[in-house]
């Protein structure tokens, strides 16, 4: 048993422990906080219980024989507890605001599910021709989109599911079916997009032209075309020998074909 | 898309996914400050908390979180002694800051063709009865009933007892069931 000395000696240190042996529940608090204007010991304090020798004032209170409050003298009894309402048609009724984003999980006429007509009220996917042109945010859009009609389908089926003995699980197939082939073209045309990166990456690099690490925020040009190259190098580098003639920049003569 | 400005009372989480596959299936419930959800098995009480957040701006105070084990069986088909136990299902229940109260039950459920939906599937019952391993526990009323009026009608002499037929010597039972 592992003991410090802390905890051997707290009996010591602390003289008396005097400790409210059970607390009342937090909605008595203001009746039991009355002033008292006699002399007369208050009826409702609650007796100091003696200290036992085990250091347990909740020695024999058990939750399963109900002896909790045996000892106990409470400010209201048993019979003023608030009741609670079991007739559901007298409780108050929630008011759910309109702008609940949980009404996203039901159709636009805010019943509780579709019904198989409007289930199957629907276009075919989008392809990936269609979506090579959207970019990434609309793609992105488009992704959540499908994500949100998939938790409707399944919302709905659940709610048939519950219900019991109903048609529907067909049409409701037929639609997941459509939503998944939208979200497959998605992957697909960013999967595309990606290769064409790749490709366009390793191109630039084997590219003399192409400084792969160009700083374009700060106005450096990733992109250098090689006879602008050397005209700025022989521009900054002046002429060894000037006795030599200029050399002749004129362009190659045509080649006549027969 | 989150609806309020101030921003959720808990802290989101800081790791960025764009293309999450994750589907969440809203069960319906009595308690108008608590809503239940199916969730993927992997699914976390925080995962919930910001999939509501970020997709639905839905605010939640709380979690809870149970995983409900489907019971074992055997296997489907001719495998006798092989047994299987099916996935099990996450289901996590979130205290909602805005109460939300589930819209009420259609009472025309003609749209969905429950009645003829549940005739079919009546009779579908019965016939799995009629070849299952029980069925010679099956009682035929009808056929009972017929029987009462036959022995009725001989026993006060409208009709009379004819042996079995014979045909070329050998007897023929027939027998209606």
């Amino acid at each position: 048993m592992h003991c410090t000395a802390r905890t051997l000696l707290s009996g010591v240190l602390t003289p008396s422990l005097t400790r409210p042996t059970t607390l009342p529940p937090s909605f008595l608090l203001p009746a039991l906080q009355t002033a008292s204007f006699t002399s007369t010991p208050n009826p409702l304090a609650r007796k100091k219980r003696k200290a036992r020798k085990d250091n347990n004032p909740q020695r024999g209170q058990s939750a399963l024989h109900r002896t909790g409050l045996k000892n106990e003298k409470l400010s209201v009894s048993l019979a003023h507890l608030p009741q609670p309402v079991l007739d559901p048609r007298q409780r108050s009724t929630v008011e759910v605001d309109v702008d609940h984003g949980l009404w996203d999980f039901f159709p636009a006429d805010r019943s509780c599910m579709a019904t198989p007509a409007d289930l199957s009220a629907h276009g075919r996917a989008w392809t990936v021709g269609e979506l090579r042109n959207k970019d990434w945010d609309d793609l992105h859009r488009l992704w959540w989109v499908c994500i949100k009609e998939m938790n409707r389908i399944k919302t709905f089926a659940a709610e048939r599911e519950r219900i019991g003995n109903m048609y529907g699980a067909h049409e409701s197939e037929k639609r997941i079916v459509e939503v998944k082939n939208t979200m497959k073209a998605i992957k697909h045309t960013l999967t595309e997009r990606w290769y064409a990166w790749d490709n366009a990456r390793n191109a630039a690099m084997e590219d003399d032209e192409i400084n792969m690490y160009a700083d374009l925020d700060n106005g450096e040009a990733a992109y250098i075309p090689k006879a602008e190259e050397e005209q700025n190098l022989a521009e900054s580098t002046p002429a060894v020998d000037s006795t030599l003639p200029p050399p002749s920049n004129q362009p190659p003569q045509q080649e006549t074909r027969a | 898309m989150a609806t309020s400005i101030a921003g959720p009372v808990f802290r989101t989480g800081t790791k960025e996914l764009y293309l999450p596959a994750a589907n969440i299936t809203f069960l319906r419930g009595r308690d108008p400050h608590h809503a239940r959800f199916q969730v993927p098995l992997w699914f976390s009480k925080m995962d919930i908390r910001d999939y509501l957040w970020h997709c639905y701006g839905v605010e939640t105070l709380s979690t809870r979180s149970y995983v409900k084990l489907t019971p074992v069986r055997p296997l489907p088909g001719h495998t006798p002694r092989r047994w299987h136990r099916k996935k099990s299902r996450k289901f996590m229940t979130v205290e909602l800051a805005r109460p939300f109260v589930w819209p009420a039950e259609p009472e025309d459920l003609s749209e969905w063709n429950a009645d003829s939906v549940q005739m079919a599937s009546k009779e579908q019952s019965k016939f799995q009865d009629a070849q299952g391993t029980t069925k010679d526990t099956i009682v035929n009323e009808e056929r009972r009933e017929r029987m009462r009026e036959q022995a009725k009608a001989l026993l006060e002499g409208k009709t009379k007892w004819k042996p079995a037929a014979k045909t070329f010597g050998t007897e023929i039972y027939s027998r209606q069931r």
